[in-house]
């Protein structure tokens, strides 16, 4: 990234609260999730952490928490370096971190839980103690929950109130939240965000994880943006509009020349590919009015409508958690639909469970292959027929699986998708992720089926495999299948689909064709900001 | 991610390594009972017996002649069908303590078939079948209590364990009760016992029963479609769900292949066991068939042929015991002692962890010897 990317960069000063230094992270498999990253932590100053999935964001809180050692880089106060073996060492210097997952005892009252953090949990002593310094927080921060009921019984914005004043029982002066707002209410983000303001105001320093651009603009005062682990931008959000920003999240569209490269990088096809006009006349999944729910029984798929045609791949790009899954698991029969209509060539697949669904014909490449796709210590063979086992060819009589017969179908799979593994009987977890996906992805193909709805078809695999997997998927189309593509990889979207739908809070923000959509355009969707009329 | 297939191994080195780690589950058990064997050699040390004397008697007692091997068989019987109960059950991805209820009212129905007159061979077979239906009826009062309110069925299994322990007990002394002696039930008559298999010996051909269940299973199991997707939903049952597998019909298949075992268990025990083919008040032959099972299965690593191998074992230390008992005078609790140290030994993760160690500690010293050689 070149320097005038990096707008308005802040001269370092002497009054900061922490600094982190050329922070560079490789995990161990390779991956690359920070490079050089620098910032300076102010007292009394809400920092907005901006970025599209995979940028880093949660990668860099860990390295500030404790929780992950920098690869490189350093972390330093006006008192010097700090190293941090543990966030219980990071707690005790004054940083907490709030995750999106509450780490809570459903059992345990509001105080029993913020109790837990201290040493002597249980003791009546620190009870007592800690009730009396949460009386005493909630005066001061006007953060009230109820301290006698078990957490469960609390709505999940009063969970995240106890997860927050945990946090500040330990007198921290740096707040980390991650992704706060991805299950509040509106009300409660609005609680949420004038407590924050309280909280700046008494001194501490805020980081807020987020990919929403409205919420970065209402709450906090200066804005990082993080791309591909590097930081992009440091901007205080009154100078920064939310094109801007959303240019700086999604990155710019280089030139042409620059372009084909990186998406060669990529593996992705680089220029527009000779394409068989064969869209059918009838749609082959019609979708009208579906609702859905999530886990914790929030509206996750909003009344949402839309077709996908044999011979295109419709792609549903978002970041992650703004109803995608749902979406997916609801079509497929692994989640009952609240309210609305879906069929498969006319035919309804609501209430059905996932066998009769693909009956029907569709083929579903689950976005989790360990928790959905693969049974992991299955071999290959046992792996091939999950889904099909019930298949003629595979079952003789009295229900005998013909395991001649799966074998055979195996060494086919494993020759047309070019999996290499050892044999039919090698266990599904001695193979690489790139051939356990091409295990799926091949046995989902082979139902020959009339729509494959394809959950981030490409997540952690190699561009080889990525790339052989994407090949796939537009053979399919090209031979008139419908294809459903879920992926959060936004240029895995924009270079395969024929017609993109970007996702927001279970809403489509747009349907649109991907050479309508520019990328400023689709950054704004992506975060929930309105568009100007006429930009799309 | 495992980045498993590593194609620069030799093809001799890649053989014996997966020579290895098929016999893993196998040596594992057999650490098992070492450490379960030494345990118990030092206890008796502390107790002042003498562990060599013991450990020979032990031996000499379980295999050391035509006659031990027959006893030791003879007491893997059951075994090796509740230790199937409790399998097939893990296999389906539960925890089913419940064989010890449901091997009385094999027992049960076995006896009261013994009421009927039938021609030899047919009675055996009727009896059998009741005996079976039994233990399956008794597995469904904890499947359908898991299946349609989501009753763990390790507390369903133990309450259903001691109905059946309390009815049994009830049966046994006033319904099933021999007229002339009132401490157990009539006999089972000659045309439904198992004719004795070596003369002198109580092993009968109930051994045969046992062993063709076991492969039964085993069929079922790795060679059906619904033994397939009674081990993915086991496995996965997320996987098994999107795969179409309809996870409540493989528990009730679980609970009930389960229930067949354990009832043909009871029949086993009280058909084929010489002399009483009777149930005797207070049960002694009958108590913790179903739980010893349970060790047996875990030492047999679930596995059907595992299973009769590992009963053979747990047969040879009851059988063994005596011997123990009378030539060195160590008391035949100390069987039990060992049994236990052995389940433990299996039962703990870490010690997992630790042959994984050892096996990586094993890989290394492989490459060192490559590296020796190239």
């Amino acid at each position: 990234m070149t320097d005038k990317d990096r707008i308005n960069r802040n001269e370092p000063s002497r009054d900061y609260y922490l600094r982190a230094e050329g922070i560079t992270k490789v995990y161990s498999n390779g991956t690359v999730a920070l490079k050089e990253a620098d910032l300076e932590i102010h007292r009394g100053e809400i920092i907005g952490l901006l970025g599209e999935n995979g940028a880093g964001k949660t990668t860099f809180t860990k390295i500030l928490s404790g929780l992950l050692p920098p690869t490189k880089g350093r972390v330093i106060s006006p008192r010097g370096s700090v190293r941090f073996k543990s966030p219980r060492e990071a707690l005790s210097f004054g940083i907490g971190m709030v995750y999106q997952h509450f780490a809570l005892v459903g059992t345990f009252n509001a105080a029993e839980n913020v109790a837990l953090s201290h040493d002597h949990p249980f003791s009546p002593i620190q009870l007592t103690a800690t009730k009396k310094k949460l009386e005493q927080l909630m005066e001061e921060s006007g953060l009230r929950v109820p301290l006698d009921v078990p957490v469960e019984k609390l709505a999940v914005g009063e969970q995240q109130r106890v997860e927050i004043l945990k946090v500040l029982s330990r007198d921290v002066d740096l707040l980390i939240l991650d992704e706060p707002t991805s299950v509040l209410t509106p009300l409660e983000v609005d609680e949420l965000f004038a407590l924050l303001r309280r909280l700046k105001d008494a001194g501490k320093s805020i980081i807020l994880i987020t990919h929403k651009l409205k919420e970065v603009g209402s709450v906090t005062d200066r804005v990082v943006v993080l791309r591909h682990g590097e930081m992009v931008g440091d901007v205080p959000t009154a100078q920064a509009s939310t094109e801007q920003l959303a240019q700086l999240m999604v990155g710019k569209a280089l030139d042409e020349e620059a372009n084909a490269v990186e998406l060669q990088d990529k593996g992705l096809p680089t220029a527009e590919r000779e394409r068989a006009n064969v869209r059918t006349e009838q749609p082959v999944l019609e979708v009208s009015g579906l609702t859905v729910k999530g886990n914790t029984g929030e509206v996750a798929v909003d009344n949402l409508s839309f077709e996908v045609y044999g011979g295109e791949i419709f792609g549903v790009a978002g970041v992650e958690g703004n109803g995608q899954s749902e979406l997916v698991e609801a079509l497929t029969g692994l989640r009952s639909a609240e309210k609305g209509k879906a069929s498969i060539n006319g035919k309804n697949i609501l209430g059905l469970d996932p066998r009769e669904i693909y009956m029907l014909g569709v083929a579903h490449i689950p976005e989790d292959r360990w928790r959905l796709g693969l049974v992991l210590p299955f071999t290959l063979a046992e792996n091939a027929i999950l889904g099909v086992q019930r298949w003629d060819e595979f079952r003789g009589p009295m229900s005998f699986l013909r395991w001649g017969k799966v074998n055979q179908h195996v060494r086919e799979l494993m020759k047309r998708f070019e999996i290499r593994a050892t044999g039919p009987s090698a266990p599904a977890k001695s193979l690489s992720g790139g051939n356990q996906q091409k295990l799926i992805v091949g046995r989902e193909l082979a139902k020959d089926p009339h729509i494959v709805v394809a959950s981030q078809p490409t997540r952690g695999l190699d561009i080889g495999a990525a790339k052989y997997i994407r090949d796939l998927l537009v053979e399919m189309r090209n031979k008139g299948r419908a294809i459903l593509l879920v992926s959060a990889d936004l240029d895995e979207v924009l270079a395969l689909s024929d017609r993109i739908a970007i996702m927001y809070e279970g809403k489509f923000m747009t349907i649109a064709s991907p050479k309508d959509l520019d990328r400023e355009t689709i950054g704004m969707l992506m975060g929930g900001a309105a568009v100007k009329e006429g930009a799309v | 991610m495992s980045q498993g297939l590593t194609e620069t191994v030799p093809q001799k080195e890649k053989l014996v390594r997966r020579t290895l780690t098929g016999f893993n589950p196998a040596i594992e058990s057999l650490l098992a009972a070492a450490v379960g064997l030494i345990i118990g050699a030092i206890l008796m040390l502390v107790w002042g017996y003498n562990p060599w004397k013991a450990y020979a008697a032990l031996l000499q007692g379980a295999y050391g002649d035509a006659y031990g091997w027959a006893s030791s068989a003879a007491r893997g019987v059951p075994l090796i069908l509740t230790a199937l109960t409790f399998s097939i059950c893990v296999r389906a991805g539960m925890f089913n303590i419940g064989a010890e209820g449901q091997v009385y009212m094999g027992a049960v129905a076995a006896v009261a078939v013994g009421y009927f007159v039938l021609p030899a061979g047919l009675h055996l077979i009727v009896g059998l079948i009741f005996a079976m239906i039994a233990g399956a009826i008794w597995s469904l009062g904890p499947a359908i209590l898991r299946l349609t309110r989501g009753v763990n069925e390790v507390i369903s299994t133990i309450m259903f364990n001691w109905i059946a322990r309390f009815l049994t007990f009830y049966m046994v002394a006033f319904v099933l009760v021999d007229p002339l002696r009132g401490e157990k039930t009539i006999s089972i008559p000659v045309s439904a016992r198992f004719p004795v298999l070596i003369r002198g010996t109580d092993l009968s051909w109930s051994i045969f029963a046992a062993v063709a269940f076991a492969i039964v299973i085993y069929f079922v199991l790795w060679h059906t479609v619904t033994g397939y997707e009674v081990r993915a939903a086991g496995l996965n049952p997320s996987a098994a769900r999107y795969g179409g597998i309809k996870s409540k019909r493989t528990m009730l298949m679980a609970f009930v292949l389960g229930g067949l075992g354990a009832g043909l268990a009871g029949a086993t025990i009280v058909m084929g066991n010489p002399p009483t083919y009777a149930i005797i008040s207070g049960m002694p032959q009958l108590m913790n068939a179903g739980f010893d099972g349970m060790a047996v299965a875990m030492v047999g690593r679930n596995h059907p042929i595992g299973i009769i191998f590992a009963s053979l074992f747990f047969g040879g230390l009851t059988a063994g015991g005596r011997t123990m008992q009378f030539t060195a005078g160590v008391p035949l609790e100390m069987v039990r002692v060992v049994e236990g140290v052995i389940v433990l030994t299996m039962a703990i993760p870490e010690l997992i962890r630790v042959f994984r160690v050892m096996r990586s500690s094993w890989d290394r010293l492989m490459s060192v010897l490559r590296r020796r050689s190239a």
